[in-house]
């Protein structure tokens, strides 16, 4: 079984935020209104951001000032609380450990973007807007069948969104593969943060497969994962610094 | 479950839960919330080739949203531009792309980009506008152009511009010169030229050196965020990233620098420099580096000038060279005061370069160099000295020189002397004479204007000086005096709204041309060709320039014979390697490995070291004492050198040194230096600053979003009985601007910094009146001598708003 997986080298991230940006033109999250963002209110499926969030707190005293930045895409827990809070099935684990999120019959509760622990679900406050000129490049990629709608698909006000490990991405992969008619490989599959990640400080592959780059990067002594203690079994693995 | 299952456990009880529990699994999960329980939840297949492939165009080019020449590769879908990714194949970002970058489709489908040439009809700066055709503006140009000729007064005609990537630049300085103008000025005057001159003094190349940090095992930064701003931030990233994690041994970084940022932060360590005190700590270490015997002997004996002391022209007199200038000058203790770095310091980062080889000192594009005195370029020197006293010039891991692909000549015209004649007369600018060491001094145009030179036609490409030259307001006073100035921006930008013409460029993902690939050392070009068709009825300045000389006719006609710019480029580019169909499939070409040159040889002499030097010998010594600045000055009278600041002048005036900055506005009323910092998000382009989601991602370190801030050190602030987030007025002697107050502990206590790229009065809807421009705060003075910006020697004070 393939159980998709991510590793962030945080020695090479440079926060510059190109995934951050990757993410949003490849899954047509929104620019919200001014006002929305300072609320904390703006769609970016991988964020990043200083830790700790305020600059000012625990980073020592000056000159020696420790500053970190943190990248964070959606976990892809192996036991994701998200999934455990939705009423209507809306978010679900699949079978190759894909956290996934469908539009079609999400209710906007918000009750999975209170129980995930590490903020990565994100509720459309008003309903996605372009200007016609903008809406040009919007990408014209989905996950769609009989009652879903899920990855870079159309969204609508009140529904929640989140980062799906470009799971566009692997079907496109998996049809090219069928219509070159050979094998699907893992190699041919990597999410758009991945791709652009300018310090190539992201890996991403199966963890199942003990041969994989992730499989090795988890037994690297600088391997941990957020909020270990919580139970969540995160997919997304990080080398810390130094 | 008491024990947290492994993941491997869970997948394998997963899969024989699955089916039977889909139904209930999510009710489950609302009656289970312990933390560590793993709940059957329902398992759905990951849907297989349930799309169908939709077609697609993939498309090669270049980025332009900062100077770095990205190789890109455009998605077009149903003739619409979806998504950028980055060109695998292009050794500056090796397939990567920067968050700039990536957002580019709202550049090219942004709702403000101006839609056609148009002309002015009501009062300058009123925003009345008549559409005209391209046919019309091609007349007026050729009109006016042919009557400067006819009048005898070619040199009126001035192109002022910013990024001219590939032959762009070389085509800009032809096309003048045929019609007659010696006025191509660039903005470099704003940010690499003093690296350049500090490079050109020295090593006498007049070019940003290029750093091997893959093969680098310390990197000692100075200044101006490499990993965010300055000339090629993406080939900084791909190094550092390398350096650190993509080879055996991680090498150490070091950034000397007032503010942190991301760069400081990602490295080893930071030293909060006093702003301005580069050169002092560079000397200092030079001269710890001297005493401990600590110098490449073979680098500094064979290959070098002016290191020891040495006699002059005549034989009788010895002249002191830089080992015992350092040693007496600049010893850690008397360094310590000036640069606020412990001597201790100072000697330990001194050993630590000297004896962790290869290691490289970084030039800043931009920082602590512009800051309103000679002693700018003598940092630059000073720090380029450094890579010579350990040996690390044409060395892995040391500095490279940038090649460039051969190209053919442009075609000789006929002899032209209304051509000539303009070409010899002076520049606007003042390079080579008010500025004697100046190349090009952008910022200076508006205030020689106004003093009285002539100006009868201003172009203006990828500049918008009203914006980004400190004193920017003076070019609004300038322009009366210009009859006709001509922006091609593709934005009612800050400077295009007071012009009397504009005739809109294309995005740089619609028209073709070439951007060097800088930053690799070994010659490589980079492509841009039409992703989609073009959104609105625009026209590059190429393709305009060209159209303008075959209507001049004559000998500007038959000098420039083709048709279209792409034309062009097939000429210019015919030799580089390649066919023009291979590059436009590959999106560049380039003749990787960069080749050492074995020191003292052939190539040593001809390409390494000394190729740019107009007046000392190119000889293949690298100069520690600056035999090219001597000539210069040398040319000057004692009236012109007492001008220049420079009355007593002595040998020493050709060694690298400290100067101390003179600031403008006195240190008890303006307390704080302020320093305006580019970006990794809105970078150094203009319109940026109307993508919503550069916006949107502007302010990540202090989280802040579509808006300036004010970074102060906690400290600082408590001082001055200020708050986080307060709303304050920040007032130098040249201006005030109102922003919110932003405590960040890693900044010096006696600096602020301002974000650039806010504070537009124009360039459209998310841009326009949004944040403030600190470059309005600034000293407007250029450096006398060599014509650079001053950036970083305005004082400020801060109070309640």
């Amino acid at each position: 079984m393939t159980s998709w997986a991510m590793v962030i080298d945080l020695d090479k991230c440079v926060a510059c935020q190109g995934c951050s940006i990757a993410c949003r033109f490849e899954n047509n999250t929104p620019v919200v209104a001014p006002e929305q963002a300072q609320k904390g209110r703006a769609i970016r499926w991988n964020d990043v951001f200083p830790d700790p969030i305020n600059p000012t707190e625990e980073t020592g005293e000056y000159p020696f000032v420790r500053t970190r930045y943190l990248t964070r895409p959606c976990m892809h827990c192996v036991n994701p609380p998200c999934v455990k809070v939705c009423p209507v099935q809306a978010t679900y684990r699949d079978e190759e450990g894909l956290v996934r999120q469908n539009y079609d019959r999400c209710i906007g509760c918000r009750f999975c973007t209170v129980a995930c622990p590490y903020g990565v679900r994100y509720f459309n406050w008003y309903q996605p807007e372009w200007t016609p000129e903008l809406a040009q490049h919007l990408s014209p990629d989905a996950v769609t069948g009989p009652g879903r709608s899920e990855g870079p698909a159309a969204r609508m006000k009140g529904v929640v969104e989140k980062c799906t490990f470009c799971i566009h991405r692997l079907q496109k992969a998996r049809a090219q593969a069928e219509a070159e008619g050979r094998d699907f490989r893992a190699a041919d599959y990597v999410p758009a943060c991945v791709q652009t990640c300018t310090a190539k400080a992201r890996y991403f592959g199966d963890l199942d497969d003990p041969e994989s780059t992730v499989s090795k990067l988890e037994q690297n002594p600088r391997a941990f994962r957020l909020l270990e203690d919580v139970g969540t079994h995160p997919k997304v693995i990080y080398l810390r610094e130094g | 479950m008491a024990t947290p299952l492994t993941r491997r456990q869970f997948m394998q009880m997963a899969a024989i839960t699955a089916g039977s529990a889909a139904v209930v699994g999510g009710l489950q999960g609302l009656l289970n919330l312990e933390a560590d329980a793993v709940t059957e939840i329902e398992l759905l297949p990951t849907a297989v080739s349930t799309t169908t492939l939709i077609p697609e165009k993939i498309v090669p080019g270049v980025c332009l949203l900062c100077p770095s020449g990205c190789g890109v590769l455009s998605r077009v879908v149903n003739g619409r531009l979806v998504k950028l990714e980055g060109n695998p194949m292009h050794p500056m970002n090796l397939g990567t792309l920067c968050p700039k970058g990536q957002a580019a489709p709202e550049l090219l489908y942004n709702p403000d980009r101006l839609t056609g040439p148009m002309r002015r009809t009501g009062e300058r700066g009123a925003g009345q506008w008549e559409a005209i055709s391209w046919d019309e503006a091609v007349q007026l140009v050729t009109a006016r152009l042919n009557d400067l000729r006819a009048a005898g007064h070619p040199e009126q005609a001035v192109l002022m511009h910013g990024e001219a990537p590939g032959q762009l630049k070389s085509f800009f300085q032809q096309f003048m010169r045929l019609v007659g103008s010696p006025n191509v000025i660039s903005r470099e005057s704003l940010n690499t030229a003093a690296a350049k001159l500090g490079s050109y003094l020295t090593q006498g190349v007049y070019n940003t050196p290029v750093y091997d940090l893959e093969n680098s095992s310390y990197i000692l930064s100075f200044g101006a965020s490499m990993l965010e701003a300055g000339p090629v931030p993406q080939r900084m990233i791909s190094g550092y990233a390398f350096m650190r994690r993509g080879r055996a041994e991680r090498g150490k970084m070091v950034v000397v620098d007032p503010r942190q940022g991301v760069s400081g932060a990602k490295a080893d360590e930071w030293i909060p420099i006093v702003p301005g005190a580069d050169a002092a700590l560079a000397l200092g270490m030079a001269n710890v580096i001297i005493r401990s015997g600590l110098i490449d002997p073979s680098f500094v004996g064979h290959y070098s000038f002016g290191y020891e002391d040495f006699p002059d022209e005549t034989g009788t007199r010895l002249i002191q060279g830089f080992k015992n200038f350092v040693l007496e000058n600049y010893n850690p203790e008397q360094v310590a005061d000036i640069t606020g770095i412990s001597s201790t310091t100072i000697s330990r980062l001194a050993g630590e370069f000297a004896s962790n080889k290869p290691s490289v000192a970084l030039l800043p594009g931009k920082g602590g160099l512009l800051n309103g005195t000679i002693g700018g370029v003598y940092t630059a020197m000073a720090i380029h000295c450094l890579n010579a006293l350990v040996g690390s010039l044409d060395r892995p891991g040391g500095v490279l020189t940038q090649r460039y692909p051969e190209v053919p000549n442009w075609p000789q015209p006929a002899d032209d002397p209304i051509a000539k004649q303009g070409c010899t007369m002076e520049r606007v600018d003042g390079a080579g004479t008010q500025f004697p060491l100046a190349k090009h001094a952008y910022q200076a145009v508006a205030e020689r204007i106004l003093d009285g030179y002539k100006v009868d036609t201003l172009f203006l490409y990828d500049a918008n000086p009203v914006y980004e030259a400190p004193g920017g307001n003076r070019f609004r006073e300038a322009f009366e005096q210009v009859p006709l100035v001509v922006s091609f921006s593709s934005f009612m930008d800050d400077t295009a709204q007071y012009a009397d013409l504009i005739l809109p460029e294309p995005t740089f993902l619609e028209r073709y041309e070439d951007h060097f690939i800088e930053g690799m050392g070994y010659p490589g070009v980079g492509l841009r060709q039409p992703t989609i068709g073009r959104q609105h009825d625009t026209l590059s300045i190429g393709d305009f320039f060209l159209q303008v000389a075959a209507a001049m006719g004559g000998e500007i006609a038959k000098a420039m014979p083709w048709h279209t710019y792409q034309g062009l480029l097939r000429y210019r580019l015919k030799d580089v390697g390649t066919d023009w169909d291979t590059m436009k499939e590959l999106g560049l070409w380039l003749t990787p490995g960069y080749r050492f040159s074995r020191r003292g040889s052939d190539k040593w002499v001809q390409e390494v070291i000394g190729t740019d030097r107009r007046f000392a010998p190119r000889d293949g010594y690298f100069d520690f004492y600056s035999r090219e600045l001597k000539c210069i000055l040398d040319n000057q009278s004692a009236e012109q050198l007492a001008d220049l600041g420079l009355a007593h002048i002595n040998d020493t005036t050709y060694l690298p040194q400290y100067v101390p900055t003179t600031y403008a506005g006195s240190e008890v009323e303006y307390p704080l230096t302020v320093n305006v910092v580019t970006l990794m998000s809105l970078g150094p382009v203009s319109a940026a600053a109307n993508m919503p989601t550069l916006q949107e991602i502007s302010g990540m370190t202090v989280q802040e979003t579509w808006g300036s801030w004010l970074e102060m050190n906690p400290e600082t602030a408590a001082h001055h009985q200020l708050e986080d987030h307060q709303e304050v007025w920040v007032e130098s002697p040249f201006g005030k601007v109102q922003t919110k107050l932003r405590l960040v502990a890693a900044v010096r206590p006696d600096v602020v910094n301002l974000p650039y790229n806010q504070g537009h009065t124009a360039v459209g809807r998310w841009a326009k009146n949004r944040g403030v421009n600190g470059v309005t705060l600034l000293d407007p003075q250029s450096e006398p001598i060599s014509g650079l910006a001053a950036f970083t020697n305005t004082r400020v004070k801060v109070y309640p708003a």
